[in-house]
């Protein structure tokens, strides 16, 4: 354990230093997380005003500001995308010597991942900041939903990396597998409440996003933070929901990992 | 000028060629393009389930900008962007000598070597999208309302291809910038609604300073034939205006840019 966390940390060293250089790069990367968000609340809050009672899904303005806003600094956090690169290094060959190292190649990714958040933040925060400047929004979070919806946003991420991970995995059996990414990433945009709150999915949509994981990775810290959900019963069920399903993908995990290292045929050599 | 269509309409066959020799590949895009509009019009749906208009725009509006989007996304992915990413591909790796010793006009040239034949899949289904709406509102395609829509479109079209080309142009200067096109798509984002849903200072600056209101709403809007969409009638004539003074600009930009250009593998 402490050899992983001292590879871990290696890692993670390495990994800001790679992003440092690409710092372009990844400034172009972090900025498309904005934009959508932010055209999204642009389109919402004139939903809102074009009904009579300046509302939509329940949600004012000020709501659906402060919704995106949250679901800006959420949606970066959260952010994952080892089910697209993992079918690039196995056709490669690029996940042959990952394999050899005496350490998962999953904590290479988590470390990358946790390097490219923390540079970023250097220009994402003052970008959420200027967001948050031009639409006002409307919180009305209390103390302890700041801390709740904090502890569910640390779930939420980690559970998106692991089931991403876990659908990334599927690239040992099928090298090419981008158009599963996508399908991956469209589901938690819509059941995850991204596109739209909860509240406005209509009901056979609705109900999907209850059944399956997404609205725990996004939406369930989003309304926690914004003080929306106002019952600590909920909040409480809700990490415990969110702490089943990291258990439930972890399982799946070790299983599909197992499986999948056994199945690897070295591609390109 | 002969010469010039007849070496398009060459390089368009032997992309097909090569597409065609991987014909699952080809389904599955296909099966692709098929769930990302399946992804568009779930949008809708919630959207009008929640609403009964979007800032004057009511459903029908909506999906013929939906339709649009998805021609034209369709269509820069067919040809603009693969040809743009080759020639940034060429400058950093100076093999852009062999496009320039050619005896034919070099932004011509760089300009359809690549043809992604299976994307005219989006422009179908967007079009078809589109005239869904279209024939909803008024229970026909309204043909003057059609052939403005087409004209304002083709302007559209030229635009994106003028800023493409004017971004692929900047890498003679800063030769590692593949990540430009980012800059595109995060503009080109916004395009998915209309633009009367921003503030009106924002829809200034995508109608005047980044021309977006003219390649997706305008057209759209256009189709629609509808005072509410809120289209200005110069609309069409501007659009035409800013694609030939775009051309043109990018046109002496990329000949000023040809000149800084030393082989970079030299």
């Amino acid at each position: 354990m402490i050899r992983v966390g001292r590879v871990f940390a290696a890692y993670l060293r390495a990994g800001v230093g790679v992003m440092l250089q690409y710092r372009g790069e990844i400034l172009l990367w972090a900025v498309w997380g904005l934009v959508n968000p932010a055209v999204l609340y642009a389109m919402w809050s004139a939903a809102a005003e074009s009904n009579p009672d300046a509302t939509a899904a329940g949600l004012t303005r000020g709501q659906f500001a402060a919704y995106y806003f949250v679901i800006m600094i959420v949606g970066h956090f959260a952010t994952a995308w080892d089910v697209y690169e993992m079918g690039y290094l196995i056709r490669t060959g690029r996940m042959s010597p990952l394999l050899l190292l005496p350490v998962p190649p999953i904590w290479k990714a988590l470390a990358d991942n946790a390097a490219y958040k923390l540079t970023t933040l250097l220009f994402v925060v003052p970008m959420w900041l200027v967001f948050a400047g031009l639409v006002s929004p409307e919180f009305d979070t209390a103390v302890w939903q700041l801390g709740a919806g904090s502890a569910a946003l640390v779930l939420g991420c980690l559970l998106n990396f692991l089931l991403g991970y876990v659908v990334a995995l599927l690239a040992f059996w099928f090298t090419k597998l981008d158009a599963l990414g996508e399908v991956y990433f469209g589901l938690g945009m819509f059941l995850g409440g991204r596109f739209a709150p909860l509240d406005a999915l209509p009901p056979p949509i609705r109900w999907a996003a209850d059944v399956l994981p997404f609205r725990w990775m996004f939406a369930f810290p989003t309304e926690l933070l914004m003080g929306r959900t106002t019952a600590e019963s909920v909040a409480l069920a809700g990490l415990a929901v969110q702490a089943a399903w990291i258990a439930v993908v972890l399982l799946a995990l070790r299983r599909m990992w197992s499986a999948a290292v056994k199945r690897y045929a070295a591609v390109g050599g | 000028m002969r010469r010039a269509l007849k070496l398009a309409w060459l390089f368009a066959r032997v992309s097909v060629q090569n597409v065609a020799a991987y014909r699952f590949d080809m389904a599955a895009r296909g099966v692709m393009s098929l769930l990302h509009l399946g992804a568009e019009l779930l949008a809708v749906w919630t959207i009008y389930s929640n609403t009964p208009s979007l800032a004057g725009w009511r459903w029908p509006h909506l999906l013929i900008l939906v339709g649009v989007y998805r021609m034209l996304a369709g269509g820069l992915r067919m040809s603009i962007v693969p040809n743009m990413r080759r020639v940034l591909d060429d400058i950093r790796e100076g093999t852009l000598d062999f496009v320039l010793l050619r005896p034919v006009d070099a932004q011509w040239l760089v300009s359809i070597r690549e043809f992604v034949f299976w994307r005219a899949a989006d422009v179908v289904l967007g079009g078809a999208v589109a005239v869904y709406g279209c024939v909803h509102l008024h229970g026909l395609v309204p043909w003057r309302a059609a052939g403005l829509f087409l004209l304002t479109l083709l302007a559209g079209f030229v635009i994106v291809y003028s800023v493409w080309l004017m971004l692929a142009t900047l890498c003679f200067w800063f030769v590692r910038i593949q990540n430009i096109e980012m800059v595109f798509w995060n503009v080109f984002e916004a395009g998915r609604f209309p633009i009367v849903i921003y503030r009106p200072w924002v829809q200034w600056l995508l109608t005047f300073i980044v021309p977006l209101a003219f390649i997706t709403t305008f057209p759209a809007g256009i189709l629609a034939d509808d005072p509410a969409a809120q289209v200005p009638a110069a609309a069409p004539l501007l659009a035409v205006l800013i694609a030939a003074v775009l051309l043109a600009g990018s046109r002496w930009f990329w000949r000023y840019g040809l000149r800084h250009y030393s082989g970079a593998s030299a």
